[in-house]
């Protein structure tokens, strides 16, 4: 399959919102057609929202980690979307005959690659696409760890990941 | 009766079924029958108002009860319904 095409401006505009939101994990969702994105979609990190670890498909450790610490710091190392955000974005990329290619969020102090976390929730998640109609995304993930960002982009199926390489136009 | 998709997280609540069958005339409706059978879960996708949380989505026939009539969304014998808890990560 053809590399996915990232313009360059929401490549940028992507990094720009991890680093708004740094320490915490910004989170959102990439569209376009025909393997070129073209439009990006920031979503509201909810994480420190009373109850959103228990509706998140979290394991019980992580959701005990994350009772542990304070709202603010549960987004340092974590991020719930809000589906408000999320259905308003789904609506608008229907309207514009749009497709779900990336989820996208930020590792402030970790490298770019899938967690455990998310490995575990993107596989919980491949059941639900396409009961909401939407196909299978790439996850991509922006690390802030080093002065430079580090961006990268995996196909995640069946709690395996690979690299779904993109390239920048 | 409705078919209702009973997402990961919640799976402890329904006894490990990841999908049950309502009799339920509208989603507020559906949430109470479903309260009633497996206590706790109501507050789950509930807030005080009764209002969905922001972190769950509910479909009904694939369509976001977000832009039909939310919980007054009417039901009828054969609709699915989905419990979509949100995308999220570490």
């Amino acid at each position: 399959m053809a590399d996915l095409v990232i313009p360059q401006h929401i490549l940028d505009d992507m990094i720009a919102h991890a680093r708004e939101l740094a320490p915490y994990e910004c989170c959102g969702l990439l569209a376009g057609t025909h393997g070129v994105v073209s439009r990006m979609y920031r979503i509201t990190n909810i994480v420190a929202m009373e109850g959103a670890q228990n509706l998140s498909s979290f394991d019980p450790a992580k959701v005990a980690h994350l009772e542990r610490l304070s709202p603010a710091e549960r987004a340092e190392i974590a991020f719930v979307m809000d589906m408000q955000d999320f259905s308003t974005a789904k609506k608008d990329m229907r309207t514009h005959g749009l497709d779900l290619q990336v989820v996208y969020h930020s590792h402030p102090h970790d490298p770019a690659r899938p967690s455990v976390t998310d490995i575990k929730i993107a596989t919980d998640y491949e059941e639900i696409w396409p009961k909401i109609n939407l196909p299978n995304p790439t996850y991509l993930l922006i690390s802030l760890m080093h002065s430079t960002p580090d961006v990268k982009n995996y196909w995640i199926t069946s709690g395996q990941v690979s690299p779904a390489p993109f390239t920048v136009r | 009766m409705i078919k209702v998709r009973i997402p990961t997280p919640l799976r402890p609540l329904t006894k490990n079924q990841g999908e049950v069958d309502v009799a339920a005339g509208s989603i507020a409706d559906l949430v109470n029958t479903l309260e009633a059978s497996y206590p706790g879960i109501k507050a789950r996708l509930c807030d005080d108002s009764g209002e969905l949380r922001r972190f769950v989505n509910i479909y009904v026939n694939e369509e976001d009860i977000r832009f039909l009539k939310g919980k007054d969304t009417a039901l009828k014998t054969g609709d699915e319904v989905s419990i979509v808890p949100a995308i999220a990560g570490g």
